[in-house]
């Protein structure tokens, strides 16, 4: 390059040039630019996109953009179906939160203890679920399900018509959905209590803890974050769910297994009123918002009040 | 340092190649130029004619992009450009298969642009999304009348976008092995609704009190497939209209829609010739010869042939309340001819042109599609066709084609909604009248703001109506 430069001022100016190029094309550039490029079109694009579709009345299939003011919010906050959903969100969020953590909390413990052995393999088998895509399950829970030669019904020795049952529904999408994610709280768990300290369990072996006094007073308190975290990222997951709804049972029988999310992908997929689903879309972002400010809220009072 | 400016001019290449292929447009594919336009081949078609002894883009390559969501070995069309690419070899097709589920919003938005597909599958409950992406059919609707019944009901302005290939309705499909072991012949071939009830007993079987063969039955969630089909027959046969007189509000609930809600209620509790219990999906139920009788449209021929190709089944048309001649015997619906792209070049445009004339002169095409969909011919002169009403299921559909009514490409919400309202009361348990009310409400909430219109009015008997 040197070498280069002393050729005469032409040379040297391309290669001056050819540097300043260098500079641009790094690769944490390169990196960076592909990353803010993804995020700005496949992230912040569609969510202020969104933000303005909810004030139009939209089709963007056929080109529809006519602005009509807050009326879709009126449209969907004065529908049942709309409030309907929520409830089953709440519902769908609450018990697929709750069980998602004591059952990965309860097998993460008992992986990290003498009890079991072939760790690494049970760990895999757990995580198996998670990574295997929601569509493939969901039909398999759908055969599993059957009334006719579904393995549950047989197995148990049951006669449940589960995905057309307005009773049983619901909560057949919430077993298929917790089978399918425990793994990944078991997963985080099973990190966070590797890294636990030791020298607190010792000082609390000292002081005479039993087991249950431990777990209560030492374990719980020390996974607070882990499972903070594992209860905003799975609301936010289960705010947003709606495949296993649309293969399962299609929002029905009737309305019954309506979320939000598939109301939602309803309203805009199969009905073209993206408008609509933008309010609803808009409302949801907004209750995701207001629950993880709860959360990390409720956390830091917790935290306060016991420092 | 030197391997990261590799990597990060790799990464960069590929993303600019990634975003220019977004855009690329093939259309030049790999036919043969053609220099003969002399074929030696006979002119195709009566009024709609197909002259084959000429160059279609002066004889250069072309590749047509043609899209649906028929599978492949299924669609008539797949087979019509084998057979058109032997007589311009420099035309090839890539055909595109997409889920139904899909099409509907990767369709339009790929027409948006200018490398959306020259030709796609059209299903008129699509209507008003397509309609605006696809060019006239380049024939005079006159001579599309001459040859096509149904064509006037799909003119705009003298023009039309697309057009009827075969006349798609509902019918029974009843498994022949079923039949025989319950000691059947064709002699109890029910013409009437109770008919089919004393059939459909001898057909159901039960283990105690567990259904293990159904007789009749109607459990699923397919749109033209048990209630949701079928409530716009059972309306239609006691001249009961979809639309109110506006044309443009839901006539769901009324006297008939639950005195017919009560029918097949009663079919399931009174008679019991159905469960809820039994299955969710009738066709599966069928075509694993558990149900002996199902109400499908024509398309269940091919899932019956893809799915469940050991089946013997026979098909025999719809009953009726009584064996007077309704007001109609049920709804049609035609199977549409593919659009043209309008925002495809000039040169894809006519080539696709000429494609949909060559098919629409050709009756092996016409006579495919009848037996894809088990449905009836709309070309006029395959109506009296001997190959045709050979089959048992056109012999059962022609004398009743006049009796069909089409009323227009009525929004999904007519099917979708009554689905909902079947489940309502067969698996909520919600009583007949709260169910249809929140159907009805459904359906206008949904229709509000699509323009449809119902055709009910250009239907030929529209004064006998109930008012």
């Amino acid at each position: 390059m040197k070498a280069v430069t002393k050729t005469g001022h032409t040379g040297s100016k391309t290669i001056q040039t050819g540097k300043g190029l260098g500079r641009v094309f790094t690769m944490r550039n390169v990196s960076l630019a592909a990353l803010v490029i993804y995020f700005s079109v496949f992230m912040i694009y569609p969510i202020f996109k969104a933000f303005a579709g909810s004030m139009h009345d939209w089709n963007p299939l056929i080109g529809t953009y006519k602005w009509v003011g807050f009326d879709n919010f009126r449209l969907v906050l004065s529908d049942g179906l709309f409030w309907k959903s929520i409830g089953n969100t709440a519902v769908f969020c609450l018990v697929s939160v709750v069980f998602r953590i004591v059952l990965g909390l309860g097998l993460a413990l008992l992986l990290s203890s003498k009890l079991v052995k072939a760790k690494d393999t049970l760990r895999g088998l757990f995580y198996m679920p998670t990574i295997t895509p929601m569509v493939a399950v969901a039909f398999v829970w759908v055969w599993m399900f059957d009334p006719q030669f579904g393995m549950i019904d047989r197995v148990l020795g049951l006669d449940i018509n589960w995905l057309k049952d307005p009773n049983w529904a619901l909560p057949a999408v919430i077993i298929m959905t917790i089978w399918k994610d425990f793994g990944y709280a078991v997963v985080l768990y099973l990190g966070a209590l590797m890294s636990l300290p030791r020298s607190v369990y010792e000082a609390a072996a000292i002081d005479g803890a039993n087991a249950w006094q431990t777990f209560w007073k030492i374990t719980l308190p020390l996974l607070k974050p882990m499972t903070l975290f594992i209860v905003i990222t799975s609301l936010i997951s289960y705010l947003q769910a709606y495949v296993q709804i649309m293969i399962m049972t299609g929002g029905g029988p009737g309305t019954q297994t309506y979320t939000i999310s598939y109301l939602i992908f309803d309203e805009a997929f199969q009905k073209y009123k993206f408008g609509t689903a933008s309010a609803m879309s808009v409302l949801l972002f907004l209750m995701t918002g207001i629950l993880t400010i709860l959360m990390f809220k409720a956390s830091g009072d917790m935290n306060m009040e016991e420092s | 340092m030197r391997i990261r400016r590799v990597l990060a001019t790799f990464v960069a290449t590929v993303s600019i190649i990634a975003l220019s292929a977004c855009g690329a447009n093939g259309g030049q594919g790999e036919g043969q130029t053609d220099t003969k336009a002399d074929k030696g081949l006979k002119t195709l078609g009566v009024n709609v004619k197909y002259d084959p002894n000429h160059l279609v883009n002066k004889g250069k390559p072309i590749q047509l992009e043609y899209w649906s969501w028929v599978d492949k070995e299924q669609d008539p069309i797949s087979a019509m450009t084998r057979d058109y690419q032997k007589i311009h070899p420099n035309v090839t097709f890539k055909i595109v298969n997409v889920a139904w589920a899909d099409y509907w919003t990767k369709v339009p938005l790929a027409l948006k642009g200018k490398n959306g597909p020259a030709l796609f599958a059209v299903h008129n409950s699509q209507d008003a999304l397509l309609k605006p992406y696809m060019a006239p059919i380049d024939i005079p609707a006159d001579q599309l009348k001459a040859d096509y019944t149904g064509v006037p009901a799909h003119l705009e302005n003298g023009k039309a976008y697309y057009i009827d290939t075969v006349i798609n309705t509902g019918n029974i499909y009843y498994n022949k092995k079923l039949w025989k072991e319950a000691n059947l012949t064709d002699s109890d071939i029910p013409k009437t609704w109770d008919q089919l009830v004393t059939v459909a007993q001898k057909l159901t079987k039960w283990d105690g009190s567990k259904m293990v063969q159904s007789g009749f039955n109607l459990n699923g969630d397919e749109a033209s497939a048990g209630y949701p089909g079928l409530w716009q027959g059972l309306n239609y046969q006691k001249g009961e209209l979809m639309f109110d007189s506006s044309g443009t509000k839901p006539n769901y609930k009324n006297e008939t829609t639950k005195e017919n809600m009560q029918f097949i209620k009663d079919l399931y509790d009174k008679y019991k010739v159905a469960s809820t219990a039994f299955g969710v999906d009738m066709g599966q139920s069928f075509g694993n010869g558990q149900t002996a009788m199902v109400y499908q449209w024509g398309g269940f021929a091919g899932t019956l042939k893809l799915k469940y190709p050991d089946i013997d089944y026979g098909v025999f048309a719809t009953p009726t309340f009584s064996e007077q001649t309704p007001f109609a015997y049920d709804r049609y619906n035609g199977e549409s001819t593919p659009g043209v792209n309008k925002n495809q070049s000039k040169d894809q445009q006519e080539a696709a042109q000429d494609f949909l004339k060559y098919i629409l002169a050709n009756d092996k095409f016409i006579k495919d599609d009848a037996k894809a969909f088990n449905s009836f011919p709309a070309k006029k002169s395959l109506q009296n066709d001997p190959e045709i009403l050979s089959m048992p299921i056109m012999a059962a559909i022609k004398p009743r084609i006049d009796r069909l009514i089409w009323p227009g490409p009525t929004p999904s919400t007519m099917e979708s909604s009554a689905k909902k309202s079947f489940q309502d009361v067969f698996q909520n348990h919600k009583s007949i009248d709260s169910a249809l009310d929140s159907t009805q409400a459904l359906m206008e909430k949904d229709i509000k703001g699509t323009g449809f219109k119902s055709l009910e009015p250009a239907y030929a008997f529209y004064k006998e109506a109930r008012r």
